[in-house]
C-alpha cells in the first residue's frame, strides 16, 4: 500500500501539524497571556500531538483516499449548489470555493485562550461604538485625535445620538487572525459590517463529517452546527420585544454571498427579503406577504449602510427601502449590525484597540495587535521611512489592497517613490512589519503540501457575547502565495477545536485524566 | 409568506410544466413525422403554432423543417418559451426561493440544471430525438414526485401546484385547439377515409397529454374526434384534461389566505362551473374554437387576477 506523502514546510514556517528541524518552536516567545495556550507536545516524527490522530489516519489509509473524498465533495458541493457569484461577461457565473480535505485543528487550550480574547475584544469595540456616537469620552481622555474619528467616512454623523437597543453596536463580528512564524496569533483586523464566510465554515463540517465519518469518531471535534440557532438568539436578544418578527435582508441572487444569505435565512427560519419586499408605513417597517402586510422588528441586513435607505443615505440605492432609517433612529426596528460601525474596523482605528480595551474594561489586551507605526507620529514616521522596505505600508482608508506598498517585494524605485507619497501626506499612511502566515498541509494537484492560512472566527454580541469553537479557515491554494480571499484563488478549511480530553495528549493521557475524576 | 417569494414559486412550476408540455409535444411530432413521410412543412410547423411561436421562429429565417423546428423548441436561446430557456428560468427562481423549498426539491431542480447543461454540450440540436425528451418529462416527474413527498402542505406548496395546474390546463386547450383549430364544425361528421388518416393524429394528440389508455378505458372504441375532445376537455379524472386542472386550480385556491382572494376564488369557480356543468354537445354547437379561445382568455385572466392578489410587491 502506498502512503500519503507530505511535502514539508519550508523550515522559516510555523506549520500547523508538522515541525521540521529549526522551524520556529511553538509557544517559544508567546505572551504571558498566551503561553498557558500554546503548548503542544511534538511527537518525534515531526508531527505535532494534536494532529496525531488524524496522521495516524491519513498513514493508514490508501494514498487514493483523499483524491477519492475529494471528488466526492466537489460533487456535493456543486449538487447543493454552494456556490459565490463571479461577475463576468455572462452577468455573472458561479463557482465553487475549492474546499480542502485536510482540517485545520486548534487545540481546547489554545481556543480557549482565543475565545476570552475575541470576548473581550468585541466587548471593548461595542463599548467604543456607543461612547463616540454619544458621549466621547474617549476623545475627550485624548486617547485618540478628535479628527482621526469625525474625519472619518465611516463615522455616519446621522448616528450621533441615535439609541441602538442595549448599546449593541456590532452583532456579528468576523475576526481576521494569523499566526506568525513566531507561533504567536495576531488579528489582523475585526470585520464588523457585514462580514460573511460562516456558511461555508458550516457546509465544510457538514461535508468533512459524511466523507471522514471515522476521523470524527477517533477524536472530539467540537460541534460548530449550532451557529444559526445562536445567530437567531442574538437577533432576538437585539430587541425587548416578545417573539419578534426577524428578516434577514439580502441584496439578491446575484450578489456573491447569496448562498450565505439563503442559507441562514432557512437555517434559521426566518424569510429572506429583499428591498422591494418591504415598505414603510407611518414609521414602521412592514414585509409584503401573502396575506397582507406583516410588521418587521428586527433586520439582519447584509447590506453595507450607504445602500439601506435611499433617502437618508445613496438616493441611487434602488437595493433598500425608503424610510428605514427614520423607523430606525425612533427605534421601530432593530438592524443588526447597526448603522455606522464600519468606523471602528477602519485601518486607522485598528491600532487604538488595545487602548480601547485598557480604556472602557481597564484590562490587559489578550489578543495581539500587530504593531502599527502612525506615519502622521513624527518618531513612527521617520522610523518607517528608515525601515520601508521591510514593511507593509498602507492607506488608512484604503481598501483592496490599493495604495500599499509590501516593502519586501518592491523594488528599490518603488520603495523611494512610495517614501515620497507618504512624506507628503503622513496622516494617510499606516505601516506593519510583514507577517508570515502559518501554514497547514493541503491538498493540491502536487499531493500534499504546505499553504498559507488564516482564521475568521464568528464573534456573536447578544445580552452576551457567544461564538461556535472554531470559525472559517482560508487557505491560499498557490504555493507561497499569502492570499486566501476567495475570488483570488482562496479556498477553505474545515477548523476543529478539539475537545478537552483529545487535546493533543493522547489517548493514555486522556484515560488517566477520566480516572482522576476530572 | 413573501409575496415575491409566491410568486418566484408559481412561476417556477409554471417553467418545468412548460418544459415538459413542450418535451411532450415535441416526442409527437417526431413520432407523427416518423410515421407520414410525406409530411410537409406545415405539419412540422404545428408545435410552432400550438406555443404560439411563429414571430419568434421567422426571426431566425430558418426554414421550417422538422429538424429546424425541434432545435428551435428545444434549445434556442432567444425563445423565452425554449426547453433551455425554461429549464434555466425554473432554476433562477428556485435559486431565489431555494430557503422556501425543501432541499430535495432544490437539488432535484439544480440537479437537472447541471445535467441539462451537459447535454447541451453533447447533443446535436439537429438531432434532438425522443430519448431527450423523455428525460425532461422524467425531471419534469422526479420534481413532482419529490414534491409531493417532501414538501409540507402549506403556503409555498400551494403556489407551487396552483403554477402546474394553470400552466397545464393552457397547455391541454392549446393541442387541443390547433388540432381542431381550422375544421368546420361539421368535420366531426368525418368519412371512412378521413378516419383512417385521422386515427394516427388523434391518437398522437391523446398520447401528448398521457390519454390514450385514459381513453381506451373509458369509451372502448375507435378513436374519432368528438370524444377526443370531450375526454381533453370533460373528464374529471384525467390529471391533464382541462376540468381536473381547474378542480385542483379551485382547491389549491381555497387554501390560500382569505385576506385578499375573494376576486380570484370567483373567477377560478366561474371556470371550473363551465366545466363541471357543460357538454361537449354544447361545446360543439358553440364551436369548439371559439370555446378554447374563450378559455385561454380565462386562463390569463385567471393568472392576473392570481398575481394581483398574492405576488405583486408594489
Amino acid at each position: 500500500m502506498t502512503m500519503h506523502a507530505i511535502t514539508p514546510p519550508p523550515a522559516h514556517h510555523f506549520d500547523e501539524m508538522l515541525v521540521t528541524a529549526g522551524a520556529p518552536e511553538r509557544g517559544q516567545s508567546q505572551s504571558q497571556s498566551q503561553s498557558a495556550g500554546g503548548q503542544s507536545q511534538v511527537q518525534s516524527q515531526g508531527t505535532r500531538a494534536h494532529y496525531a490522530a488524524y496522521n495516524d489516519w491519513l498513514q493508514s489509509s490508501p494514498e487514493q483516499t483523499l483524491s477519492q473524498r475529494r471528488a466526492q465533495a466537489d460533487l456535493l458541493f456543486r449538487r447543493i449548489g454552494i456556490t459565490f457569484t463571479v461577475y463576468g461577461d455572462e452577468g455573472g457565473t458561479e463557482r465553487l470555493i475549492p474546499s480542502d480535505v485536510i482540517p485545520r485543528i486548534i487545540t481546547a487550550d489554545e481556543w480557549s485562550y482565543l475565545e476570552k480574547g475575541l470576548t473581550q475584544r468585541v466587548t471593548a469595540i461595542n463599548r467604543f461604538l456607543a461612547d463616540i456616537y454619544h458621549d466621547q469620552a474617549i476623545l475627550k481622555a485624548g486617547l485618540i485625535p478628535r479628527e482621526q474619528i469625525e474625519g472619518n467616512a465611516q463615522f455616519q454623523t446621522k448616528m450621533v445620538g441615535v439609541k441602538v437597543p442595549h448599546d449593541t453596536y456590532v452583532s456579528i463580528t468576523g475576526v481576521d487572525i494569523v499566526r506568525n512564524n513566531d507561533g504567536k496569533y495576531y488579528v489582523l483586523e475585526d470585520n464588523l459590517r457585514v462580514p460573511s464566510g460562516v456558511s461555508y465554515m458550516l457546509m465544510n463540517r457538514k461535508m468533512m463529517m459524511r466523507l471522514f465519518p471515522e476521523l470524527f469518531l477517533r477524536q472530539t471535534v467540537r460541534p460548530v452546527e449550532h451557529y444559526p440557532a445562536l445567530l437567531l438568539q442574538t437577533l432576538k436578544e437585539a430587541t425587548d420585544i416578545d417573539n419578534p418578527t426577524v428578516v434577514l435582508l439580502t441584496p439578491g441572487r446575484f450578489n456573491s454571498a447569496y448562498f450565505e444569505h439563503t442559507f441562514l435565512a432557512q437555517q434559521m427560519g426566518v424569510e429572506l427579503v429583499e428591498g422591494q419586499d418591504l415598505f414603510v408605513k407611518d414609521d414602521y417597517v412592514y414585509m409584503r406577504t401573502t396575506s397582507g402586510p406583516q410588521r418587521v422588528d428586527v433586520m439582519y441586513r447584509r447590506l453595507d449602510d450607504v445602500f439601506l435607505d435611499p433617502l437618508a443615505f445613496r438616493p441611487d440605492s434602488v437595493l433598500g427601502v425608503p424610510g428605514l432609517f427614520n423607523a430606525y433612529v425612533k427605534g421601530n426596528i432593530v438592524i443588526c449590525n447597526a448603522i455606522g460601525t464600519g468606523v471602528a474596523d477602519d485601518k486607522s482605528i485598528y491600532p487604538y484597540v488595545p487602548d480601547m480595551i485598557k480604556f472602557y474594561l481597564d484590562e490587559d489586551p489578550i489578543l495581539n495587535n500587530v504593531p502599527t507605526y502612525q506615519c502622521r507620529k513624527p518618531a513612527d514616521l521617520s522610523y518607517v521611512l528608515a525601515n520601508m522596505k521591510d514593511l507593509v505600508v498602507k492607506e488608512v482608508h484604503g481598501a483592496g489592497g490599493y495604495g500599499m506598498l509590501v516593502g519586501p517585494a518592491a523594488t528599490a524605485k518603488e520603495v523611494e517613490d512610495f517614501a515620497a507619497v507618504v512624506k507628503a501626506n503622513p496622516s494617510n499612511y499606516i505601516a506593519q512589519p510583514t507577517l508570515s502566515l502559518s501554514s497547514c498541509p493541503t491538498f493540491v494537484e502536487s499531493g500534499i503540501a504546505p499553504r498559507h492560512i488564516d482564521l475568521r472566527p464568528f464573534v456573536l454580541t447578544g445580552r452576551e457575547v457567544r461564538m461556535v469553537p472554531g470559525g472559517l479557515t482560508r487557505v491560499a491554494l498557490r504555493e507561497g502565495s499569502l492570499v486566501v480571499n476567495s475570488s483570488q484563488g482562496g479556498g477553505t478549511k474545515d477548523t476543529w477545536v478539539l475537545g478537552d480530553a483529545d487535546d493533543g495528549r493522547g489517548d493514555a493521557a486522556a484515560l488517566a485524566k477520566t480516572s482522576e475524576g476530572n | 409568506m413573501l409575496s415575491r417569494v409566491a410568486a418566484h414559486l408559481y412561476w417556477m412550476s409554471r417553467y418545468l410544466e412548460r418544459a415538459e408540455n413542450m418535451a411532450r409535444i415535441l416526442d409527437v411530432t417526431q413520432s407523427l413525422a416518423m410515421l407520414d413521410r410525406s409530411a410537409d412543412s406545415g405539419g412540422a410547423m404545428t408545435p410552432i403554432v400550438i406555443t404560439e411561436a411563429q414571430a419568434e421562429f421567422a426571426a431566425t429565417n430558418l426554414p421550417a423543417t422538422y429538424e429546424n423546428v425541434v432545435a428551435f423548441l428545444a434549445w434556442d436561446r432567444q425563445h423565452p418559451s425554449s426547453i433551455r430557456n425554461c429549464i434555466e428560468s425554473t432554476r433562477e427562481n428556485a435559486r431565489a426561493v431555494r430557503g422556501s423549498i425543501t432541499s430535495e426539491m432544490w437539488e432535484n431542480i439544480n440537479d437537472t440544471w447541471i445535467a441539462f447543461q451537459e447535454k447541451s454540450r453533447s447533443i446535436n440540436p439537429l438531432m434532438t430525438g425522443n430519448e431527450f425528451f423523455e428525460w425532461v418529462k422524467e425531471r419534469s416527474h422526479l420534481f413532482r414526485g419529490i414534491t409531493f413527498a417532501t414538501a409540507r402542505r402549506d403556503q409555498p406548496y400551494h403556489f407551487v401546484r396552483l403554477g402546474t395546474f394553470i400552466e397545464r390546463a393552457d397547455n391541454t386547450a392549446r393541442i387541443l385547439n390547433v388540432k381542431y383549430a381550422d375544421e368546420a364544425p361539421d368535420s366531426f361528421e368525418e368519412t371512412e377515409v378521413d378516419k383512417e388518416t385521422d386515427y394516427y393524429r388523434l391518437s398522437a394528440v391523446l398520447r401528448s397529454v398521457s390519454a390514450l389508455e385514459a381513453y381506451r378505458d373509458t369509451y372502448r372504441d375507435v378513436i374519432d374526434a368528438r370524444r377526443v375532445a370531450e375526454i381533453m376537455i370533460f373528464d374529471p379524472k384525467l390529471p391533464r384534461s382541462l376540468r381536473y386542472c381547474m378542480d385542483e386550480a379551485t382547491a389549491v385556491i381555497d387554501e390560500l389566505p382569505r385576506a385578499s382572494s375573494r376576486v380570484t376564488r370567483r373567477i377560478v369557480s366561474e371556470i371550473n362551473a363551465k366545466l363541471r356543468y357543460g357538454t361537449i354537445d354544447e361545446v360543439l354547437d358553440y364551436g369548439l374554437k371559439r370555446y378554447l379561445a374563450d378559455f385561454l382568455l380565462d386562463m390569463v385572466k385567471l393568472g392576473n387576477s392570481v398575481n394581483a392578489a398574492y405576488m405583486e410587491t408594489h
